[in-house]
C-alpha cells in the first residue's frame, strides 16, 4: 500500500514538523534553562502573538512572516515586564511560579475572547497553497518556512549564548545563580532579559503558526504539552537537544501510521508516552545521553 | 419615637404589599394604611399580564461563546415575536414569555447545575437546550429528573437519544443521518454514471461521538450495498490536529475514489489546506457539515470550491420561509444568519408550539404534546419538525456545493426548492 514516494512523504513531513516543533519549544527551553520554571504562559504567548499578527494582517495587509518579526520587540518588553512585576517575585518558589503563569494563561485567554471573540480565525496568503518539490515529494512552502527558521534560530541562539556577554551571563546564571552574582553578574536583571527573550521566541513561533493553522483563544494548549515533552526528551537545557527531541517526536508521529491497526487518533499518546519513558529511562534527555557517550568515547 | 412609628408602619405596609403579590409600589406617605396598599396591589395584579417562565443555559463565554450568542439571539427573536403578537395562547389564556438565559462558560458541570437552578429555584415551565453536544449531554439528565421538557438544537450526536430520556427533544438532525444521506447522494450519482461502481471510499473521522456517528453510517451503507461502496480506509483522528500529513499520506496510499471526513471547523481548515498542499485528488470530497461556512471559505479561499456538505439550514435556501427568516434576522441583528441561528429560532418556536398545543403549563402534558407534534411552516429542510419516540428529530439535511465566487448551490434532496444538479465528479478530482 505504501510505495517509496509515500514513505518519502512521511520522512519529509517528519523533518518539517520537527522543525515546527523546535521553533515552538526554544522559548520554553530558554526560560526553564535560566529560571528552572515551567512557563505555563507559553501557550498564551503563542496565542496572543497569532492574534497580533492577524490584526496586523487585516489592518495593514502585513505578511505574517514579517508580522512575526515586527512583533518581537513588543513581546520582548512584555516578557521582561511580566518577569519584573510578577514572575521574578515568585521565581524561587516553583509551585508559586507555576500557579502564577497558569493564571496569566487563563487571563490572557479570557482577554482574547473579549477582544477577538471565540470564532476560528485564519490567514490566507498568496503562497498558502504554493508547493515545491523536495526529494521528489511535494512540500508546502508554509511548512518549509518554520523549518528553515528553526535552523536559523538554533544558529542564532548558539551564537548569542556562546559569543556575546549577555549570552554568557545567561548561561552563567542558569548554571549557578550565586556564583554568577559573585562574578559580578546582575543575576536578576539577566534572568529578566532571558525571560523576555524566551517570551519573544514563543511569540515568533506563534506568529509563524498562523501560516498553517486556524486559531482561537484556546490555541496553543496542545502545542504547549508537546513542547514540554520535547524539552524533557531533548534535555531540559539543551537547544540542539530541543531540535533532536522535536525530530524524534515528529518521526514517531509520522511513521506510526505504518503500524498495522494503528489509529491516528492515538498520536498524542506518543508525545506523552515519550515524555514518561524519558523521565523513567534517561531523565537527562537525549543531550545527556550524547554527553555520556562522548565521555565514554574519550575514556 | 414618632419617627420609629412612621418607619415601622411603612415597613409593615411594604410587607403587606408584597404578600398581596402586586407590583404596586408601596405608599410613601407616612402612616398610610395597610388596607389601602393591599387594595392598590390587588388592582395592579389584575392588570399585569400572566407570565410563563422559560429557561436556557448557553455558553455565552468560553470556547463556544460565538455559537452560544447566536443561540441566545435565536431564542430572543422567537420569544419577542410571540410576545409582540400578544403572548402565547395556553388553554385560551395569553401569557407573556419571560426567557431567562444563564451562562455556563462552556463548562459541562456548570451547565448542568445551572439547568437545575432554573428548574428548582426559578421554577421554569420549560427549557431550551444549550449548544454543543458535550454541553447538551451534560444537561440532558435534568429534564427527566424534574419532568420539565427540554427542546435542544445544539447537540447532533445520536448518543443523546439513546439514554432513555422522555422529556428531551432535539431539532438538530443527528450526524448518523448526515452520513447515511451522504451515501444516498453518492448512490444517486453512481446510478447516473458520474461516479465509479463500486465507489472506493477513504473515510476519516474525529474521535468523538459526532465522528463515530458519521463513520458508523458510512460503514453501514457499505455493508448494505457492497456493489455500490467499498471502504478502503477507515481512520480516526484526534481533535485540533497539528499535522495531518501522515494521515493524508495514508489516504493517498489508499487510492480511493472518494474522500469523506467528519471534522469540526479548525480541523477541516487545517486538513483541507494540507490535502491541497499534498496534491491529493478525489472524484468526491466532503467534510460532513463543513464547507459553506463563511469562516471556512475565508480560510481556504478557492480551495473550498466544489466541496459538498450536508447542512441543517443555509441562507441559500430560496423558499419563502427561509428568505423571510433571513430578512427578519438581518433587520434585527444586521448580519446574515447561518444554521446556528436558524436552529435556535426553530427550537424555541417548536417549544412554544408544544406548550400551546398542550393547553397547559404542566410539564408532562407539554412533553406529551411535543412527542406527538407535527410543527409545520418550519424553515428547516422539509418544512416540518417531528420527533421519533426517543425524541430524536425527524428533520432532514440539505446538501450544498460550493461554487467559485463564494456561491453555493443546493444539490440534494432533489425535491428541495432551488435544487441544481451537483457538478460531479468534482473538477479538481479529474
Amino acid at each position: 500500500m505504501f510505495d517509496l514516494n509515500n514513505l518519502a512523504t512521511l520522512a519529509v513531513s517528519a523533518l518539517l514538523t520537527g522543525g515546527l516543533y523546535a521553533t515552538m519549544s526554544y522559548g520554553l527551553a530558554l526560560v526553564y534553562g535560566v529560571m528552572k520554571i515551567i512557563n505555563l504562559a507559553h501557550a498564551a504567548t503563542m496565542m496572543l502573538a497569532a492574534f497580533t499578527v492577524l490584526t496586523l494582517f487585516r489592518a495593514f495587509h502585513l505578511d505574517p512572516i514579517i508580522g512575526s518579526v515586527v512583533i518581537l520587540p513588543l513581546f520582548l518588553v512584555a516578557g521582561m515586564a511580566l518577569y519584573r512585576v510578577a514572575v521574578g517575585r515568585v521565581a524561587a518558589v516553583p509551585i508559586a511560579s507555576l500557579l502564577l503563569l497558569f493564571g496569566v494563561w487563563l487571563v490572557a485567554q479570557n482577554a482574547a475572547y473579549l477582544i477577538w471573540g471565540s470564532e476560528d480565525q485564519s490567514i490566507l496568503t498568496s503562497y498558502t497553497y504554493s508547493t515545491i518539490s523536495l526529494f521528489g515529494v511535494r512540500v508546502a512552502v508554509t511548512r518549509i518556512i518554520p523549518f528553515v527558521l528553526s535552523l536559523v534560530m538554533l544558529g542564532a541562539l548558539r551564537w548569542f549564548l556562546g559569543s556575546t556577554d549577555l549570552g554568557r551571563a545567561i548561561r552563567a546564571v542558569s548554571q549557578d545563580k550565586t556564583a554568577a552574582r559573585l562574578a559580578g553578574i546582575h543575576a536578576e536583571q539577566t534572568a529578566m532579559i532571558a525571560f523576555g527573550i524566551g517570551t519573544m521566541l514563543s511569540a515568533f513561533a506563534g506568529g509563524l503558526l498562523t501560516l498553517i493553522f486556524s486559531f482561537t483563544p484556546d490555541f496553543g494548549g496542545t502545542f504547549q504539552l508537546k513542547s514540554f515533552a520535547i524539552i524533557v526528551l531533548g534535555g531540559l537545557e539543551s537547544f540542539p537537544g530541543v531540535l533532536a527531541g522535536s525530530l524524534v517526536l515528529s518521526s514517531a508521529e509520522s511513521f506510526s501510521i505504518l503500524i498495522p491497526g494503528w489509529r491516528a487518533s492515538l498520536v498524542n499518546l506518543l508525545a506523552f508516552g515519550l515524555l514518561v519513558a524519558t523521565l523513567v529511562v534517561f531523565p537527562g534527555g537525549l543531550a545527556s545521553l550524547a554527553v555520556h557517550r562522548a565521555r565514554k568515547t574519550a575514556e | 419615637m414618632r419617627i420609629q412609628t412612621i418607619g415601622a408602619t411603612t415597613l409593615a405596609s411594604l410587607f403587606v404589599a408584597a404578600a398581596c403579590g402586586g407590583t404596586a409600589a408601596p405608599s410613601s406617605a407616612p402612616g398610610a394604611s395597610a388596607a389601602t396598599t393591599a387594595a392598590q396591589s390587588a388592582a395592579a395584579s389584575q392588570a399585569a399580564p400572566a407570565v410563563i417562565k422559560i429557561g436556557a443555559v448557553l455558553p455565552l463565554t468560553g470556547p463556544f461563546n460565538a455559537s452560544g450568542k447566536y443561540f441566545q439571539q435565536g431564542y430572543d427573536l422567537a420569544t419577542k415575536e410571540v410576545n409582540d403578537a400578544g403572548g402565547l395562547d395556553v388553554g385560551g389564556k395569553k401569557y407573556q414569555i419571560k426567557l431567562s438565559v444563564l451562562d455556563d462558560g462552556s463548562n459541562g458541570t456548570k451547565s448542568r447545575s445551572l439547568v437545575e437552578q432554573l428548574v428548582t429555584q426559578d421554577k421554569v415551565t420549560a427549557l431550551l437546550g444549550g449548544y454543543d453536544t458535550s454541553l447538551v449531554e451534560a444537561q440532558q439528565a435534568v429534564p427527566d429528573q424534574y419532568k420539565i421538557p427540554m427542546v435542544e438544537g445544539g447537540g447532533a450526536a445520536s448518543a443523546i437519544f439513546t439514554r432513555g430520556n422522555k422529556y428531551l427533544f432535539g431539532t438538530l438532525a443527528t450526524v448518523d443521518v448526515l452520513g447515511s444521506n451522504t451515501m444516498d447522494f453518492l448512490k444517486y450519482w453512481i446510478d447516473k454514471g458520474k461516479l465509479p461502481k463500486p465507489l472506493t471510499i477513504a473515510v476519516v473521522w474525529e474521535n468523538t461521538d459526532h465522528g463515530k456517528d458519521y463513520q458508523g453510517a458510512v460503514e453501514k451503507a457499505a455493508k448494505d450495498h457492497p456493489d455500490y461502496f467499498k471502504v478502503v480506509l477507515d481512520q480516526s483522528f484526534e481533535l485540533n490536529g497539528s499535522d495531518f500529513t501522515p494521515l493524508l499520506t495514508q489516504v493517498k496510499a489508499a487510492n480511493a475514489d472518494a474522500f469523506l471526513s467528519d471534522a469540526h471547523l479548525p480541523d477541516f481548515i487545517t486538513m483541507h489546506k494540507q490535502y491541497l498542499q499534498l496534491g491529493l485528488k478525489h472524484k468526491f470530497v466532503s467534510y460532513g457539515a463543513r464547507g459553506p461556512d463563511q469562516k471556512g471559505r475565508e480560510a481556504l479561499g478557492a480551495g473550498a470550491d466544489y466541496l459538498v456538505a450536508g447542512v441543517w439550514w443555509t441562507p441559500a435556501q430560496p423558499d419563502k420561509a427561509s428568505q423571510d427568516f433571513t430578512a427578519k434576522w438581518k433587520k434585527a441583528y444586521n448580519v446574515t444568519p447561518d444554521w446556528f441561528q436558524a436552529l435556535s429560532y426553530e427550537t424555541a418556536r417548536v417549544m412554544y408550539a408544544g406548550i400551546s398545543k398542550a393547553g397547559s403549563l404542566d410539564g408532562t402534558k407539554i412533553r406529551d404534546a411535543l412527542a406527538g407534534i407535527d410543527f409545520t411552516g418550519s424553515i428547516l429542510p422539509g418544512g416540518h419538525i417531528k420527533f421519533d419516540p426517543t425524541g430524536k428529530p425527524l428533520t432532514k439535511y440539505v446538501f450544498t456545493q460550493n461554487l467559485p465566487g463564494n456561491k453555493v448551490n443546493l444539490v440534494w434532496p432533489q425535491g428541495v426548492e432551488g435544487y441544481k444538479d451537483a457538478i460531479m465528479p468534482l473538477p479538481m478530482g479529474q
